[in-house]
């Protein structure tokens, strides 16, 4: 069907079925993606030597390219953990969450995703959110409706809550960079270091520059004192640590028994 | 002092509704719409953009979104709509011909995208919400661009369309890949949790159909499926198990009686009994033990006076619904010969 010049990659059921799984999950850790890489080996081709990952997925998504989707590889804004979601690079919406919920529903999401990007901490209070109710499109609904509405986006993987308050899941970043940078010209944030769209993170309290967690714990991993990198004052935060996948199997630690203790910081 | 709240939002939405006037937008209603909810399609009005610079082009990409798009305003060329507005150049070097083609390569793209929601939320696809939502104006191209997307959902997903009603023109999407090994997807919507619910199933039925929740954690430890684990598959076990298919009604917990401290069992919920049954849970267990059900005879004796009982009762059930059938025929028989 292609006919094209550029060298496309070889779906083998493997492939197809790495990508259902996937599909269902919506978003996936780096961690889990390889076992279902394993498993996706498994059930079709025992033998077969395991493809680099980076390899596989860049295979899948030379099929995919026309389609306009793709296997997005990006990093938890609280502590650098890289995740996997299959993005549609073909809208500039948040259409993939329309078919889940309804108008009144989105509504409340695009609020949140408002305050959130407005904030300066990247959070928004689930009181400042419940607030906006009654401007919602749609059905009226009402606080204890909105309340399960924000759980259930956090269920699905667009939100996160922390202590009461919501940010972006690792997902809906992915999902909508495009759209927010281009919705929200002039409140986006964006992080020094990695140019990329920025809801949580570290800024300078002088020349306010901002950095991803993730980021500064790169970039400030070998110095003792760190520097802010644009106006070279000194950083005032907690330098966390480099995501560590090794260490993390080690410890067998699952991620809803670890409490994150870094404060957010600006 | 930093612009007020009030302030920003107003410029946004300014800022929106021009973008929606220059573009001559028609609201992209396909894949959101496609759900059935058309006033909550997409966020915002923006159309559905594919982008252009970004992007290395393959035939089948706009690719020359550039030269798609033409001078502004131009309401009727619909490729405008969904080329990225960054698009600047205006010359087309090949005219026409490859505009067509290039609409065509996009609405490709969107109805790849349409089916994927609809394989995903299990709805059936009709032709005419095809036509509604994503052909729209070039209906005349419905069964190439359909042969086309089909083509790519089979290569690239494993999928397969298929026509089950010819006279509704109803489609689905069927599933090539064997699912039974994953369990994480399947023609149930809550899939990933139904190769776990069949080996529970399997528990409590060979324990008598009522299983101590400790007889449960043991099998699937086995597994390496653990209450207090995080699995790629399941998630959270213990919450699948107590409290999600509980609530979907496919098993019971319940606190043994008089037990202390409380300990728990669980039993077949009425859905379970209505949509799985001991055969078909057997059947589950001889494969996952690479052995046939009449293996373990007392369980398929069981099982197959299940099969029986069930047999009765779809019998009585058709009996009593053709019973039914055949007092309306012969009422509305009557009531037809009266008006002759």
């Amino acid at each position: 069907m292609q006919g094209n010049t550029k060298k496309m990659g070889v779906m083998t059921d493997v492939h197809r079925r790495f990508l259902q799984l996937l599909m269902t999950h919506g978003v996936l850790e780096e961690c889990d993606i390889k076992r279902l890489q394993k498993h996706c080996y498994k059930v079709h081709d025992c033998n077969a030597t395991i493809e680099k990952l980076e390899d596989f997925i860049n295979n899948i998504n030379s099929v995919l390219e026309s389609l306009y989707i793709e296997i997005k590889k990006g990093v938890t804004e609280d502590d650098g953990r890289p995740i996997y979601a299959l993005v549609n690079l073909a809208t500039t919406s948040i259409s993939k969450m329309a078919s889940d919920f309804a108008e009144n529903e989105l509504d409340l999401f695009r609020k949140a995703l408002e305050l959130i990007i407005d904030s300066d901490t990247g959070f928004a209070s689930s009181t400042n959110i419940l607030n906006l109710v009654d401007q919602l499109k749609g059905k009226k609904m009402r606080k204890k409706e909105a309340e399960h509405v924000l759980q259930k986006f956090v269920q699905n993987k667009w939100l996160i809550e922390k202590e009461g308050e919501f940010t972006l899941h690792g997902r809906a970043i992915l999902e909508m960079d495009q759209y927010i940078r281009e919705t929200y010209p002039d409140a986006v944030k964006v992080c020094n270091i990695c140019r990329g769209l920025l809801i949580q993170g570290q800024s300078c309290e002088t020349c306010g520059i901002r950095m991803h967690l993730p980021c500064v714990a790169k970039y400030f991993q070998a110095s003792s004192e760190p520097h802010c990198p644009h106006c070279n004052d000194y950083w005032p935060h907690e330098v966390p640590e480099v995501f560590n996948p090794e260490k993390e199997r080690e410890t067998g630690l699952s991620r809803s028994n670890k409490r994150s203790s870094r404060s957010r910081q600006h | 002092m930093p612009r007020g709240q009030k302030s920003k939002l107003r410029a946004r939405e300014k800022r929106r509704q021009a973008r929606a006037e220059t573009q001559g937008l028609e609201v992209a209603k396909s894949t959101g719409a496609a759900a059935g909810k058309p006033s909550s399609s997409v966020f915002g009005d923006r159309p559905e953009n594919l982008p252009a610079a970004g992007t290395p082009s393959t035939p089948e990409a706009p690719e020359g979104a550039t030269s798609g798009a033409t001078a502004a305003g131009s309401g009727t060329n619909p490729s405008k709509n969904i080329n990225s507005p960054k698009a600047g150049s205006a010359s087309s070097p090949k005219g026409t011909e490859s505009s067509l083609s290039e609409i065509l390569n996009n609405k490709v793209v969107l109805l790849v995208q349409f089916l994927l929601q609809k394989y995903q939320k299990k709805e059936p696809i009709r032709k005419a919400d095809m036509l509604k939502f994503v052909i729209k104006q070039y209906k005349n191209h419905f069964n190439e661009i359909l042969k086309r997307a089909s083509d790519h959902m089979e290569l690239a997903f494993g999928v397969d369309l298929k026509e089950v009603d010819p006279t509704r023109h109803c489609y689905a999407l069927v599933n090539k890949l064997d699912l039974t090994y994953d369990s994480a997807l399947n023609e149930d919507e809550h899939m990933p949790k139904t190769g776990i619910l069949m080996i529970v199933l399997g528990v409590i039925f060979m324990r008598g159909n009522c299983a101590p929740e400790e007889a449960i954690w043991e099998v699937l430890n086995m597994m390496g499926v653990y209450a207090d684990r995080k699995h790629f598959i399941y998630g959270d076990p213990k919450k699948v198990l107590t409290e999600d298919l509980v609530q979907l009604k496919y098993l019971e917990y319940r606190q043994v009686a008089n037990s202390e401290p409380p300990r728990y069992e669980f039993l077949w919920g009425p859905r379970a009994h209505a949509e799985a049954s001991k055969m078909k849970v057997l059947k589950f267990l001889a494969k996952v033990h690479d052995t046939v059900p009449t293996a373990f005879p007392s369980w398929y004796e069981e099982a197959l006076r299940d099969e029986e009982e069930r047999a009765r009762a779809r019998a009585a059930a058709r009996a009593h619904t053709a019973a039914l059938a055949s007092v309306r025929s012969r009422a509305i028989a009557s009531t037809s010969s009266q008006a002759n």
